[in-house]
């Protein structure tokens, strides 16, 4: 503890060079999680989000992660600077936006924080966007391709994506959400049992998690109509906003789903059915 | 306390990620970077070797600017300013990428340079990363010491691996190893003898090929460090030249549209005062105008009283000659009529009645078909005397209006039969 107090003292002051940034803030990366996590506590509490269990708790040490991870990044640009003021504004600045994070107490269940955790992955890694269609519909590498109509060049990323991601991005994923192995067996005994009721929350949940994350889409991909899908698939542009929307939208990936099959009878119509492991 | 303990293990995992962060990526180096802006993908940099940009601009300002790997490991960013421009270097894998951001009232722009590293320091690089089996999108910023070091002991000895691999490979492929003249139980000690010989000699040429090779990549390496050096010198002294230039066009810009709105202001000026110097001369012309025909008006009035009052005087003169003609002989006590007297007192007192009851002069051109009568009657009701007809232009005399005269010619325009008036001759 005291170390910890000498530090804060040291993190009051004024570091000149970005290299003393990085320096400052590894010696004391802890001080740093708890001050972003206690804001983000402090915002659920005066939001009247807050409620004092072990779910709520992560949920605060997950987003105080990542708003730290971004502070080290772009923090280091501000020097010279007083890097704890510095994060505190920066926390602040996300608090004041309308949606800082997708909230919802059903999303703080074990299946809810799954959810939650692969989809907003998903929104900064392409590997877990492309993962999302084997977690949400069963998909494999050949499925994406068909479904999204993509070309030759395009497919060889998609066999990229998901190698990577059985690989370290699902296992990295489920640790900075906090998922542990007894919670993953869980699902899994969960939906084994109760599958009907398993894959109706699910749905649920899925559609209320990329509501909110859609809006991270690039330039806000809208929704489409058949025949618009129709043109995008048949002049073959949009690979992105294939990709991006159709995964995200459960109701897009249904008007659109043998768009781009090239006559494949074997991929049937998409409906949300969760695959745990990847 | 299991929660407890689940809490802290999950607070001691993302802490541990927080160090390793930008480490942890498994993309290559052909992978592509995504680019976000606030938050937002807004598209790739292509990482695939060769040198490519990525230039976005957007209406609102910009707050972030981030790369991102495929596995969405954050490998750097840029916070940008409220107002103006901020630049980053980028070090990644020995490639590096500028991000440049600049915001404006109308909107920020961002950019991302890609660069790809040198060929022999990517050369350097590729084997390192190789020999290590460590992630190849590793930033060089993150790289410690004690990485480095890490990295070139692995390098080494995967060296000594192969080395001894190959001699063992060559010492059994060699034509004296296969006849042996020894019996079983003496072919392991007659065996290994010119072997381990062989083997300590070897090993000796090993160490020493090492050695070189840690001073080469030792020396490459200082090479490196200072090549960097210059480089980041290089690019920060661009950079304010940059800078400085944008600053010397701003400045410029200013001074021009300063300028330009200066000489607009005092041309605006000008004129504005001309103009109403202009009007003010117009008015004095146009006053002075009234008064020179005024005082013309007067004049001819004058000369008229002139005229009668020498009339006046001739006919006075003839009567008092009269007077005295007949009178002569008379015994007259009383005293002649002051001749020279009684006319002066006379021209006087008109002369005081003429500067009352001056008449104001016009000229009227009446409207074509305008019957005598009609003019006749008009000139009743105005009190107004008829003078000399001039080239359709008639002489007319009245009395000083009561209301000031350009108004009262206003009124004298109103009239049906009046085409023009006019002042002078």
């Amino acid at each position: 503890m005291p170390d910890r107090t000498t530090t804060v003292i040291r993190l009051e002051d004024v570091v000149r060079t970005a290299d003393e940034f990085d320096q400052l803030v590894s010696q004391a990366l802890p001080v740093f999680l708890d001050r972003a996590t206690s804001s983000t506590k402090r915002y659920l509490r005066e939001t009247g989000q807050w409620a004092d269990d072990v779910a709520h708790e992560k949920f605060v040490l997950r987003w105080g992660a990542e708003y730290l991870e971004r502070f080290l990044v772009c923090g280091r640009s501000e020097a010279p600077c007083r890097p704890l003021f510095l994060l505190d504004s920066f926390v602040a600045k996300q608090h004041s936006q309308p949606d800082p994070f997708c909230y919802h107490p059903d999303l703080l269940t074990p299946l809810g924080r799954y959810l939650d955790g692969l989809v907003a992955r998903a929104v900064i890694s392409r590997d877990a966007l492309i993962a999302l269609y084997h977690h949400c519909y069963g998909m494999g590498p050949r499925d994406v391709i068909a479904i999204t109509g993509l070309n030759e060049l395009e497919s060889q990323r998609i066999y990229k994506n998901f190698r990577r991601w059985r690989d370290s991005g699902w296992q990295r994923t489920m640790d900075e959400i906090g998922m542990t192995d007894v919670e993953l067996e869980e699902l899994v005994v969960q939906q084994q049992r109760h599958p009907q009721r398993f894959h109706h929350e699910a749905e649920r949940l899925v559609r209320f998690a990329q509501a909110h994350y859609r809006k991270s889409e690039p330039d806000h991909y809208p929704c489409l109509s058949r025949s618009q899908w129709g043109a995008m698939f048949s002049e073959g542009h949009g690979c992105d906003y294939r990709l991006w929307h159709l995964v995200l939208c459960a109701d897009c990936i249904q008007t659109a789903w043998d768009l781009g099959r090239n006559g494949d009878e074997t991929i049937g119509k998409p409906r949300v059915e969760l695959h745990v492991r990847p | 306390m299991a929660q407890d303990r689940d809490l802290e293990d999950y607070r001691a995992c993302l802490i541990d990620g927080l160090k390793v962060r930008a480490r942890r990526s498994a993309c290559g180096s052909s992978d592509p970077i995504h680019v976000f802006v606030n938050e937002h993908r807004v598209g790739t940099l292509d990482g695939g070797g060769t040198e490519t940009t990525f230039q976005i601009q957007i209406q609102t300002r910009i707050d972030t600017v981030e790369l991102r790997s495929e596995d969405g490991v954050l490998l750097g960013g840029l916070s940008a300013p409220e107002y103006g421009f901020r630049t980053a270097h980028i070090p990644i894998s020995g490639d590096t990428i500028q991000l440049r951001v600049h915001n404006t009232a109308q909107g920020g722009s961002a950019t991302a340079m890609f660069t790809p590293a040198p060929s022999s320091w990517r050369r350097i690089w590729k084997t390192l990363a190789a020999s290590a089996e460590a992630t190849v999108r590793l930033p060089t910023v993150m790289m410690g010491p004690r990485i480095r070091v890490v990295a070139v002991a692995q390098l080494l000895l995967a060296i000594v691996v192969v080395g001894l691999a190959a001699d063992r490979i060559a010492v059994w492929m060699a034509p004296e190893r296969t006849p042996s003249m020894v019996t079983q139980a003496e072919a392991p000690w007659a065996a290994s003898l010119p072997e381990v010989t062989k083997l300590e000699r070897q090993l000796g040429e090993l160490a020493q090929m090492q050695a070189r090779t840690v001073d080469t990549i030792q020396l490459q390496q200082q090479g490196m460090a200072q090549l960097q050096s210059t480089i980041t010198k290089l690019s920060s002294t661009q950079e304010k030249v940059v800078s400085n230039m944008l600053t010397v066009r701003q400045e410029m810009e200013k001074q021009q549209k300063g300028s330009g709105r200066e000489v607009r202001q005092m041309t605006r000026l000008l004129m504005g005062k001309a103009l109403s110097e202009q009007e003010q001369l117009e008015a004095e012309i146009h006053s002075l105008t009234v008064a020179n025909d005024r005082l013309s008006e007067k004049m001819v009035g004058l000369e008229q009283d002139n005229e009668e009052l020498k009339k006046k005087l001739k006919a006075a003169g003839v009567d008092v000659s009269k007077a005295v003609v007949s009178g002569h002989g008379n015994a007259t006590t009383t005293r002649p009529p002051d001749i020279g007297q009684t006319p002066q007192s006379l021209q006087a007192a008109d002369s005081r009645s003429n500067i009352q009851l001056q008449p104001f002069l016009f000229w009227v051109a009446f409207s074509e078909g305008t019957t005598q009568e009609s003019i006749d009657q008009w000139l009743r009701e105005m009190d107004g005397r008829k003078g000399v007809l001039n080239e359709g232009w008639q002489e007319v005399a009245i009395v000083q209006p009561a209301v000031p005269p350009d108004r009262f010619l206003d009124r004298i325009r109103e009239a049906k039969i009046v085409k023009a008036v006019r002042t002078n001759r």
